[in-house]
């Protein structure tokens, strides 16, 4: 029972972290058709930026979290204008692997240079490290805070896209990108707005998951393939997509690390195909945004 | 005069949204029949050739090859039965050569393209065949250009050629002379009179010189409809095609 | 009209540049060269035979994906998937039934077509990013299956214990690497003359059409699902051996044999030496593992900084590889060296 507790607990934490990071390149993959491999590496990116912030300027926590999002994002942009806007659409799909794999790999050198090749931490505030106590259960106070962060950034993200101009907008030029130009819509921007968006959930996830996906330069290259695959199941540009395929993944794979014999990967990569040969696109696409 | 009947299409219908592109449409073609299909720009007569040969289902209707249903089955299988199309807009492989095109067509219709460790040069008959193809065309000069820098004229010559390759039963023809210099037309008629007899041919083709030398037949059809049909000489005499295809003929232009 | 135009300068360009299958028709000077560059790198860096044999079953495994991408224009991030399996297969047979190297290749390159044909038919019917993923999962199940049958895989410590009989009864596997190099190069320059056989038949016409147009093969009566589905197995069976290649010359197998990694690096390397062209993928693991191998012995990380630059690189100025570098570069030189002739043609 404590086990069940404990590993529910822990993959909805994890699906959380997956989710915040996956949907930002849903969101990208979903509007600009652009498969951006260097997307784990702007997680870290963030992640080192909050554990250089904490560490090395001595910020606290809540400051060092805005500042790598918000750094993060501003170092990723000039790359939207200089390489990613060459290679969007879906006719490209090699040339945007090879230039996001190239991305990366500069990205996991850069990282190794300035910061060696040691795992890097991100020291929690004292408020997080302790645990909530919720009726008679006992939780870990971080578990508990990336969980209703996840949940946060859901409701955000769906605020933004169904509340605001913005997410019309978006909608609009994801649906159908020719009808959104003749309708005025400046794609350009547009895909600015979308890429800096979808970094800074990488960056945002990157560090509130620095516990579970460990901060080391090959981070970049280790995580893609799981955000990857949470895309693809929950189907490219749909948020409550990406949120059940990461908490599927989440719970699937923490439940395989406690439970033995653990197929768990197993079980999820092989859902993957089958749910991919049936639903090309997805298996939650066209449900939301 | 005319033979068993190799294609026969009865009520073949297709929309786009609200438009009718093809409203029960029957026509049959028998072995040995050349016949013109006709209509202004819009009418849907490539709509009509996608129907036939499977590139897009029909919404109602039926098509018969050579007495076969073939209505449900895909393109490619009809081609194997013997139904063949040449594209409008010549629609080709652009890194190949001319004669590369010319041995997979032929290889592909003596289904021998599952030959892995056969060298292409050496498989038997092949390179005479698709001389003697070359030749008909007068392709020999350009068969080891890669096609993509190839003229348009002589690209839809091989678009013919690649048709005529498959040795069809059916062959329908696109606006063959879409494209092609005046004086070349004549080669895509000498390729067409050198076909066995006994094959079917349906040709869409707006020049009417073209359609008067080739046909013995002639189709009209208008918003996807078919107006009438008729010999040659009773179609140029007829009022109401002057009227509506010569006429929007001439507000097209 | 436009087409007028068009004609005119498609011409101009017919003539500049030689007729592309006369150029083709060299092709095969690559593998003699191919040959002499081993047997001279067998000469001249005896220290470094354990390298130069990863470099030709690397070779090998590139030149699958070079028949997967270069000839049908399958885009995968999954080849591993083939080259573990054969890879785990031939090692698992070393040591539980089989000592003969021959025979260890035959059952990696079965196992590995074996996969390939099954996962092909499955997944081959997408396209894009789909087909990517769904390439990127069937690696992954491989590589998580090979991990959780430990008892035959040993799984994360690896398989080791593969002690392989003499070649031909004859050369052991010494233990400084002779044989295992004179033998992956033996492999690779026949699996050269093999897919260079196989892209210039029937086969391989077909499939290029396939990757050119699909639509079209059909309207000639063609499957393009079928000859995709093939020529995938086909290029499983090249990968599986030099999966079986790798476990025989190295006596190991790690699970990052059918990892995603292997099959991104597989793709760079590819893309560095020029893909459909299949020397191509010799050239590209060649430079890439050579000079990883240097830079990599200084900071491994300086090695991927190049690499990546060199990749972005490549994908914003020379979108055809090192290969297509040097062949616009020749024709450029060979249309500078005679201007007269192109102007009295055009
Ligand atoms: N996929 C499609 N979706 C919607 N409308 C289409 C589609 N294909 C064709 N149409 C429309 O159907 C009508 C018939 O087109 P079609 O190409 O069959 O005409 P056509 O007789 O071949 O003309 P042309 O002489 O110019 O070749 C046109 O109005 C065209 O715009
Ligand atoms: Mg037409």
């Amino acid at each position: 029972m404590e086990t069940m507790f404990g590993i529910a607990v822990d993959g909805v934490a994890y699906g959380m972290i997956l989710f915040i990071i996956s949907v930002g390149l849903s969101v990208t993959l979903g509007l600009m058709r652009v498969v951006n491999l260097a997307h784990g590496a702007f997680a870290m990116v963030g992640g080192y930026i909050a554990s250089y912030a904490a560490q090395g300027a001595g910020l606290p926590y809540a400051a060092a979290l805005p500042v790598a999002v918000v750094l993060t994002v501003l170092a990723t942009l000039p790359l939207e204008r200089l390489l990613y806007r060459r290679i969007y659409g879906s006719a490209n799909e090699l040339a945007q692997v090879l230039l996001t794999i190239g991305l990366t790999f500069v990205i996991v050198a850069g990282i190794n240079y300035l910061f060696g090749p040691t795992l890097k931490r991100i020291p929690l505030p004292e408020l997080l490290t302790g645990t909530v106590q919720i009726g008679s259960k006992a939780i870990p106070a971080h578990r508990a805070f990336v969980i209703v962060a996840g949940g946060l950034t859901l409701l955000a993200l769906w605020w933004l896209l169904e509340r605001t101009d913005f997410g019309i907008r978006l909608r609009a030029a994801v649906d159908d990108p020719a009808m959104a130009a003749a309708l005025g819509i400046r794609t350009e921007r547009l895909y600015l707005a979308t890429f800096a968006l979808g970094s800074g959930l990488a960056a945002l996830g990157g560090v509130l998951g620095a516990e579970l996906l460990p901060l080391e330069p090959y981070y970049a290259i280790r995580y893609i393939v799981l955000f990857l695959a949470v895309v693809a199941v929950g189907g490219a540009g749909s948020i409550f997509g990406s949120a059940a395929a990461a908490l599927a993944l989440g719970i699937v794979d923490t439940a395989g690390k406690y439970l033995i014999p653990s197929f768990g990967e197993f079980f999820f990569y092989a859902a993957l195909i089958l749910i991919l040969f049936r639903w090309p696109y997805g298996f939650f696409k066209g449900r939301t945004a | 005069m005319s033979g068993a009947a190799l294609l026969e299409v009865e009520g073949l219908s297709r929309n786009f949204g609200g438009l009718q592109v093809a409203s029960d449409i029957s026509l049959t073609l028998r072995a040995g029949d050349r016949c013109a299909l006709i209509g202004p720009n819009g009418a849907g007569k490539t709509t009509f050739v996608n129907l036939v040969t499977g590139v897009i289902p029909p919404s109602a209707g039926t098509i018969r090859l050579a007495g076969r249903d073939v209505t449900g089955l895909p393109a490619a299988e009809r081609v194997r039965l013997g139904l063949i199309r040449s594209f409008q807009v010549a629609r080709l492989f652009r890194s190949m050569t001319v004669r590369e095109h010319l041995e997979l067509a032929v290889l592909q219709r003596d289904r021998r393209t599952f030959r892995l460790f056969a060298s292409v040069a050496r498989v038997a008959g092949l390179a005479g065949e698709v001389a003697e193809l070359l030749d008909a065309m007068g392709l020999g000069a350009v068969a080891s250009t890669a096609v993509g820098s190839l003229p348009y004229g002589q690209q839809r010559l091989l678009e013919i050629a690649l048709a005529v390759a498959m040795k069809p039963k059916v062959l329908i023809l696109d606006e063959p002379a879409a494209g092609v210099p005046h004086a070349e037309s004549q080669r895509i008629l000498d390729a067409i009179d050198r076909l066995p007899t006994d094959l079917a041919v349906l040709m869409i083709e707006h020049d009417m010189d073209l359609v008067f030398r080739f046909a013995s037949s002639i189709v009209v059809l208008a918003q996807g409809r078919l107006l009438c049909s008729g010999t040659a000489a009773e179609i140029a005499a007829d009022p109401q095609v002057r009227e509506v295809y010569l006429g929007s003929r001439a507000d097209a232009r | 009209m436009t087409m007028a135009g068009r004609t005119a300068s498609r011409t101009g360009v017919a003539g500049a540049h030689p007729p592309p299958a006369a150029r083709r028709d060299l092709g095969w000077i690559g593998i003699p060269l191919v040959a002499v560059a081993g047997l001279a790198a067998f000469w001249l860096l005896p220290d470094d035979l354990a390298l130069l044999t990863r470099i030709a079953a690397s070779a090998l495994f590139v030149l699958s994906l070079d028949l997967v991408l270069g000839y049908g224009g399958i885009a995968t991030l999954g080849q591993a998937a083939m080259y573990g399996t054969g890879a785990y297969a031939a090692g698992i047979a070393a040591v539980n039934w089989i000592s003969d190297p021959f025979a260890l290749l035959a059952v990696g390159g079965l196992a590995g077509g074996l996969i390939a044909l099954v996962t092909g038919a499955l997944i081959l019917h997408a396209h894009g990013l789909t087909l990517l993923m769904l390439t990127i999962a069937v690696g992954q199940i491989v590589q998580e299956i090979a991990n959780k049958a430990r008892d035959w895989t040993g799984g994360s410590d690896g398989l080791s214990g593969i002690d392989p009989a003499p070649v031909l009864g004859l050369f052991r596997f010494d233990l400084y690497g002779r044989t295992a190099f004179l033998f992956a190069l033996a492999v690779l320059v026949v699996a050269l003359m093999v897919a260079r056989r196989i892209v210039r038949s029937p086969f391989g016409l077909a499939c290029r059409g396939v990757k050119e147009d699909p639509l079209r093969v059909s309207a000639l009566g063609g499957s393009p699902k079928s000859y995709l589905v093939a020529l995938y197995a086909v290029a499983g069976v090249f990968a599986g051996v030099a999966g079986a290649l790798t476990a025989v010359t190295s006596g190991i197998v790690g699970l990052d044999s059918a990892g995603f990694p292997w099959s991104a690096e597989a793709l760079v390397m590819l893309v560095l030496g020029g893909t459909g062209r299949l020397y191509g993928a010799v050239i590209g693991t060649a430079v890439f593992m050579g000079i990883h191998h240097i830079l990599a012995s200084s900071d491994p990380f300086h090695w991927m900084g190049f690499i990546g630059l060199f990749l972005i690189g490549i994908v914003l100025f020379l979108p055809g590889g090192i290969a297509s570098g040097a062949g616009r570069l020749s024709a450029l030189l060979s249309a500078l060296a005679r201007p007269g002739r192109d102007g009295g043609r055009a």
